[in-house]
């Protein structure tokens, strides 16, 4: 009995904080069905009839396609050049373990420990140079670089796991290094695949600050929309943004809820795998 | 049938010599078990013949070619992993026809062949199974007919039967053997078991430190060994191995159980030897067995089907094995009648630990005389 309560104070608990941390997202949904007077009214206003004018007026709106489409297309494109060539890196590091392979996992990562604020100026710069502002293919690159570090990580974690007996066993009966990597490790390894590409999707889509520096009309996605349209005609215009979020954090949440059973092995790293 | 030769083979890593110049004949079309203690360098000398690891120095010929550069793949070597390796995401007719389908054999053969592997280790009704669905000695067993499916003359087993229970290894290592038989091919069986090894083998190497001790039909290297560490290494229950002063003049040798006459096999030798006395040649008194005294038991191991029982006698402790009926009166402490059957016991000098001679009869005459 006494177990019984316990657990059930538990989940009382994680309810309870799982709501806390829903509220914002539940209150936004439920603002972009409002009307302007009815999102800022107080007190805040639970039941009422809802409205579609907020969405019809954001899909009639050409700046919302054109960054929708952008932060789906670099999202997609980024992340996928990331986990492919983290995929190869990490194979390398893992088997062909180079000279000190540690520090330059290190120098990898490093990239990450600075906040994007450090990192930007010399970004800034260098794409200035090479006259890469405003490019969607260097703002391709830039997210692929930014993700591979971290994909690298997982993935080494990952192809660790798997025993190089398998490489020797392709190697003895003549199988090339592609097919082993292909044929042999990567469908070993597809949970940590998989949560790399929803972590690097997750990253790219949610990016502000780097797409607004270096990139420009040709290349910003909807969090620069967001920003920079929120403030039209003299105040903030609540109805644009919360029609905007709603439809902003569908396809992550469609990503996440679609593949959330890798994403729980690819947090816990997946370094503890028996050989077969 | 490919001949194996290695020449003056050595492998060191970092910091380490694996192999230290061995020098190896491997008999065609015959079973050889590759045996030492672990760390031994059995390991590393098979992967060198199979082409995962080159050699520091030193050549492999294969009918007289080297082929210390050739890729793994080229070598006709079928290789089976001591972890197994089945991969995990093929089934298990997948995983055994993998060789050939990478050779890009025609579908229809594929399933014959594997259909073949499989009768012959009983393992056809597990084909459709994932390798996880499997018990150790099927994957084993899978494993094995994976690595006999690759079109090669030598095929080479890494500790096989490791981490298997007792009646699942009897029953493989009879279906290793029935399989050699039928595929002709040579069989190269790493163990650090000595007793599997001499259970399956008809030709034994054995290993020590990076080192190869000795090589040669499995009577030979058993009976009559050239080298003190092989009889210390293959054999169980341990050899007694006894300190010895040589009388090359008188033929004789004096131990701790008694004067030893022997027979010297190679000339002149120093005066510090060792003589090795097989548990099976010390008994219990008998006809045609030389008494050594009454010793005392302190220690019995029961085996099932015999004991190992270890007797004191003055300051040495032998190690004999007695049938398990003969038995049932023996407790530590017990008077325990030793002799000795003559014609087993080798000689070996004590510094270099080559064989030297045999001992030809028994210590009685002179012990109680």
């Amino acid at each position: 009995m006494n177990e019984r309560i316990r657990e059930g104070l538990y989940h009382a608990l994680l309810w309870l904080v799982s709501l806390v941390f829903f509220a914002p997202v539940f209150w936004i949904v439920l603002s972009s069905f409002k009307t302007g007077p009815q999102i800022l009214a107080v007190p805040p206003i639970l039941f009422f009839r809802p409205t579609f004018d907020n969405y019809a007026k954001l899909f009639a709106d050409p700046a919302f396609e054109h960054h929708f489409f952008n932060s789906i297309a670099l999202s997609v494109l980024a992340v996928l050049i990331a986990v492919a060539v983290s995929f190869l890196a990490a194979f390398a590091f893992s088997r062909f373990r180079p000279a000190a392979t540690n520090f330059l996992m290190f120098l990898l990562l490093s990239i990450r420990m600075l906040p994007g604020s450090a990192a930007i100026l010399p970004v800034y710069l260098m794409y200035v140079a090479f006259g890469w502002k405003d490019s969607f293919v260097a703002m391709t690159l830039f997210y692929a670089m930014f993700s591979i570090p971290f994909s690298v990580w997982i993935l080494k974690g990952f192809i660790d796991g798997v025993s190089p007996r398998f490489d020797e066993t392709g190697i003895v009966n003549g199988a090339s290094w592609f097919g082993i990597i292909a044929r042999l490790t990567l469908p070993q390894v597809y949970p940590g695949v998989v949560a790399a590409l929803i972590f690097n999707f997750i990253f790219v889509w949610n990016e502000f600050l780097f797409n607004y520096i270096i990139g420009g009309i040709n290349t910003s996605n909807i969090p620069v929309l967001l920003a920079t349209n929120l403030s039209q005609g003299g105040g903030i215009d609540w109805t644009f943004l919360s029609s905007l979020t709603t439809i902003y954090i569908v396809p992550p949440i469609l990503v996440v809820y679609l593949f959330q059973r890798y994403l729980l092995v690819g947090m816990t790293f997946g370094t503890v795998r028996g050989e077969v | 049938m490919s001949r194996i030769r290695f020449e003056g083979i050595s492998k060191s890593y970092r910091d380490a010599i694996a192999l230290d110049r061995i020098d190896l004949d491997i008999e065609p079309a015959g079973l050889t078990a590759v045996c030492g203690p672990p760390g031994c360098g059995k390991s590393v000398l098979m992967r060198i013949l199979i082409g995962l690891e080159a050699p520091s120095a030193g050549r492999i010929l294969f009918d007289g070619e080297d082929i210390a550069q050739m890729p793994a793949a080229e070598r006709s070597i079928g290789y089976v992993p001591q972890s197994f390796a089945l991969f995990p995401h093929m089934s298990v007719f997948d995983n055994i026809a993998y060789p050939m389908a990478l050779q890009a054999v025609p579908r229809s053969e594929i399933a014959a062949r594997v259909d073949q592997a499989a009768g012959i280790l009983h393992i056809r009704p597990l084909l459709a199974k994932r390798p996880s669905q499997l018990s150790g000695g099927e994957k084993q067993r899978a494993a094995i007919a994976r690595g006999i499916l690759k079109n090669a003359d030598i095929f080479i087993l890494d500790d096989p039967l490791v981490g298997l229970d007792f009646k699942l290894r009897e029953s493989l290592m009879e279906d290793l053997k029935d399989m050699r038989a039928e595929l002709g091919a040579t069989f190269l069986y790493v163990t650090s078991d000595p007793l599997e090894a001499l259970t399956m083998a008809e030709h034994l190497v054995v290993m020590d430190r990076g080192r190869l001790v000795e090589a040669g039909p499995v009577d030979t290297v058993y009976y009559d060994p050239s080298w003190l560490r092989t009889i210390e290494l293959v054999g169980f229950p341990r050899c007694n191995v006894l300190p010895a002063h040589l009388d090359a003049t008188n033929a004789m040798c004096t131990t701790a159980i008694g004067r030893l006459p022997i027979a010297l096999e190679n000339g002149a030798a120093s005066a510090d030897a060792m003589v090795a006395i097989r548990p099976e040649h010390i008994t219990s008194p008998a006809s045609g067995t030389a008494p050594l005294g009454i010793g005392k038991v302190t220690l019995v191991e029961n085996l099932g089907s015999e004991s190992v029982v270890y007797v004191q006698l003055d300051e040495t402790t032998l190690v004999t094995t007695v049938p398990a009926r003969a038995l049932a009166s023996l407790d530590l402490g017990d008077p325990f009648p030793l002799a000795m059957r003559p014609g087993g016991p080798i000689v070996f000098d004590r510094a270099s630990g080559r064989r030297i001679g045999r001992v030809t009869g028994a210590p009685g005459e002179f012990r109680d005389g």
